[in-house]
């Protein structure tokens, strides 16, 4: 329905299809140009130095040793064709053009979610209910739905590749990858017959979030409805309960609904509080995989639990196994804070499971940015005074958490920091001037990832074994 | 509670000494540019702005910031760089909203501490003060009326200059205005024949009047002959009231406004040129709203980042207005 025309270098005029074309100054293309190819682009601290340099697994990825020699000749191929084609194509804007077909007259209504007709309550049939995926929340989440809601719950698999490249082919190409993930998520749950979409809320573009992926989705051609918190921010209780009971059930019990709400809080402190715990002494473990297998157990006891009794049991299980778990704990182990952006930070299939990697080296891991610190807990002020010497106001969502913990790793004498963010995450980058000056200040490393929507993690393990060097160097220097 | 801590007399006119103020011409500059420069000004204190964005001032900020960042923020710091030496004090606000719905992009609430962490081996002192009317109820009166006694004004004083100030940028903000009705309406009392193309350029406003970023698109199209209308000098609160319709949960006052805008406008213009800066993030997810929801307008969608040169800027937009006078003839089948 239009068409899409694709301006070339001077002189040539119109050409087809919808590709983006772009100008950059001679370095800043380089720059680009890398951080398209290898899967993640890394800032080393000064005295990392040493791993600036750019790493190019692209190849051995694409080319499998299993695939016939024509195709790999032919993926090879096209893949230096991609490349010259985006060498030339560099030095210009982006651009994109759409036209409307002739006669087309729009005036309105602009809606761009338009109103929806409200389901009458003598014919409400039982919903099923999708939330995106993060990290391991959706224990809470399908506790959420089947004891605050009363509705049911529709678990989703873990995340494919599919996942992710439906969730970037529907969104916008530098919107931030939570969107893009969440997108896939939306997709896969809607195919496995999801009647209503939960998307939370928040001071950044994830206010945004869940309008323009309903948008998106209903474009798509999918049947849904949205339970999107952005559209009661700021509001009263009566109208969160209002706008559950309007999308999901009109039948829901207010007084189980609290006191199970609050159960949900408790479960969430008891899962972070578990994930704390496994993450400082998972990499010392002296049976390779027991403590994989620990935490699998208390997932399941934990999904199995349905009220706050279940929850408290559940968790005094779950913590004396895990504490029961053969360690051996050297006398000085190599410890590494993670800080970053709720999202990428937390969640493991959109970090490339991170935190395996370093576990798996051996190091102890601590990370401050969790649901339990992030919002049960946070108070922000408070916070921000612990690093009045770097900030005087809140920079972002997330911004003085990562600060505080960054400088309370510092503090504690870690080894190193990495900073976790999605790319054009501008929050999260405002932040990095700062962990600069902790880095420079208490001399410690800091790592600095930033995630697009990629799918190997070659370019990853690169630099984590890089930074695991330097660090464990500098520890037995 | 807000009301005693400026009753009382200020703790101390910490910021008296400072005579020369500096103020990037970049990002909220071009929002707030009156209201600023006639506050210090009734303060009896010297406005000096920046010199407007070029290469130089481009390559200055983009060696001190981190390279994610966007160029408008990379410009940012380069007029700070280009004021240190020149200024007392820098005036950088932390401006996060003024209200539910009417936020700003988290860089503006950012900003003097990015500023002072970008630049912590400098000797820079920053004037700032909080405007954040959601969380906080921090009101932007209040934060003016507190940073004026700061700098020794009496509380009556305070107020003069804050009133003043109001009273500037509402006289700006009504000048653009109409001169941008008195253009549309000369272009539509001509005959069809001879009537210019009608480009709405809907673009932050930080973007749209920087000669570094956003100018030469508007300068191209005049050029060309268009009549270039800007999204950013319509009525801002008209436009915020419209863009409601659009959308349930934007959060972004300026992106709003520009929404808001091309409702208002989009009987009235032949063509919508959409720019940004790259990348960013509210625009990234704003513009591929607007595009799939406003489709009865041919609509140009740039992203514009540090480039050498406009040669490749002008040829998209040449093709665009090309495209838009076949399209106004009829088509490219019935060129007469």
């Amino acid at each position: 329905m239009f068409d899409s025309i694709r301006g070339k270098t001077p002189g040539n005029q119109i050409a087809d299809a919808s590709q983006v074309i772009r100008r950059q100054k001679g370095d800043m293309a380089e720059r680009v140009a890398l951080h398209a190819e290898a899967p993640v682009k890394t800032n080393a601290k000064a005295p990392a130095a040493a791993m600036d340099k750019p790493v190019q697994p692209i190849e051995s990825r694409r080319l499998g040793k299993d695939e016939p020699l024509t195709l790999r000749a032919a993926t090879f191929l096209g893949d230096a064709l991609d490349t010259l084609d985006r060498r030339r194509t560099e030095t210009a804007p982006f651009a994109r053009i759409s036209m409307p077909d002739a006669g087309e007259k729009q005036t309105g209504p602009w809606a761009l979610v338009p109103k929806r007709k409200r389901p009458k309550r003598n014919r409400h049939s039982r919903k099923k209910v999708a939330f995106l995926r993060y990290g391991y929340y959706d224990i809470v989440f399908k506790f959420f739905v089947e004891h605050v809601l009363d509705a049911d719950f529709v678990a989703l698999p873990e995340p494919t590749r599919k996942t992710i490249e439906m969730g970037s082919a529907a969104s916008n190409d530098f919107v931030c990858a939570p969107f893009k993930h969440i997108l896939g998520d939306y997709m896969e749950a809607l195919e496995l017959g999801a009647d209503v979409l939960v998307q939370f809320t928040g001071p950044c573009r994830l206010g945004y979030y869940g309008e323009l992926q309903e948008s998106i989705l209903r474009d798509a051609g999918y049947e849904f409805e949205m339970l999107n918190f952005a559209t009661v921010t700021g509001k009263s209780l009566q109208d969160y309960i209002s706008l559950c009971k309007k999308k999901v059930n009109p039948d829901l019990s207010l007084t189980q609904g609290v006191a199970n709400m609050l159960a949900a809080f408790k479960m969430i402190e008891s899962l972070d509080a578990y994930n704390d715990l496994f993450l400082r002494l998972a990499g010392h473990e002296t049976e390779a995989g027991s403590f994989e297998r620990a935490r699998k157990t208390y997932f399941a006891d934990m999904r199995a639990a349905s009220c706050r009794h279940d929850i408290d049991e559940a968790q005094k299980r779950g913590i004396a196994a895990l504490e029961q778990l053969p360690v051996s704990i050297p006398a000085d182990p190599v410890r590494v804070g993670i800080v970053g952006e709720y999202f990428t930070a937390v969640d493991a299939a959109s970090n490339l499971d991170l935190e395996r990697k370093f576990l798996d080296m051996g190091v102890e891991l601590y990370r401050m940015m969790n649901l339990t610190n992030r919002n049960l807990r946070y108070n922000e002020p408070n916070l921000r005074r612990s690093v009045s010497e770097y900030v005087n106001f809140d920079m972002g969502p997330t911004s003085t958490m990562t600060i505080a913990a960054a400088k309370n790793y510092a503090e504690q004498g870690f080894d190193g920091i990495v900073h976790l963010k999605s790319s054009g995450c501008t929050p999260e980058i405002d932040c990095m001037p700062v962990l600069q000056r902790i880095s420079r200040d208490y001399r410690i490393p800091i790592l600095f990832l930033s995630y697009d929507s990629q799918t190997s993690d070659t370019g990853l393990d690169t630099r984590i074994e890089a930074f695991y060097d330097m660090i464990a160097m500098r520890k037995a220097r | 509670m807000k009301r005693n801590s400026f009753s009382e007399p200020s703790k101390a006119a910490d910021l008296a000494d400072v005579r020369r103020i500096g103020i990037p011409r970049a990002l909220l500059y071009y929002r707030y540019g009156a209201l600023w420069r006639a506050f210090f000004e009734e303060l009896g204190r010297t406005v000096i702005v920046s010199e407007p964005s070029d290469r130089g001032v481009f390559e200055a900020g983009d060696a001190v910031s981190v390279d994610e960042c966007c160029l408008a923020s990379k410009l940012y710091l380069g007029h700070v760089a280009a004021l240190i030496d020149r200024t007392d004090a820098l005036f950088i606000p932390s401006i996060a909203n003024l209200g539910h719905l009417r936020s700003f992009c988290t860089k503006f609430q950012a900003l003097p501490d990015l500023v002072a962490n970008s630049f912590s081996e400098r000797d820079i002192r920053i004037i700032s003060c909080l405007v954040e009317e959601q969380e906080t109820h921090t009101m932007a009166r209040e934060s003016y009326l507190a940073l004026a006694r700061r700098f020794g004004a009496t509380p009556r004083q305070a107020k003069a200059a804050w009133k003043a100030a109001l009273h500037a940028q509402d006289a700006a903000d009504r000048m653009a205005q109409s001169t941008q009705e008195h253009a549309l309406a000369r272009a539509e009392a001509l005959p069809k024949e001879s009537r210019p193309l009608r480009i709405l350029v809907m673009a932050h406003p930080y973007v749209a009047h920087d000669p570094y970023i956003g100018g030469p698109v508007a300068d191209m199209l005049i050029e060309m002959g268009a009549c270039v209308l800007f999204a950013d000098h319509a009525d801002k609160e008209r436009a915020f009231k419209m863009s409601l319709d659009f959308s349930e949960t934007l959060p972004w006052i300026v992106n709003r406004e520009l929404v808001g805008a091309l409702m208002l406008l989009h009987d009235h213009v032949d063509g919508v040129v959409i720019v940004s800066a790259f990348p960013c993030g509210p625009d990234s997810m704003t513009n591929d709203a607007v595009t799939r929801r406003f489709r009865g307008k041919p609509t140009l969608v740039l992203t514009v980042d540090a480039q050498s040169g406009t040669a490749g800027m002008e040829t998209r937009i040449e093709s665009f207005v090309d495209i838009l006078r076949y399209q106004g003839k009829g088509g490219y089948l019935h060129v007469r």
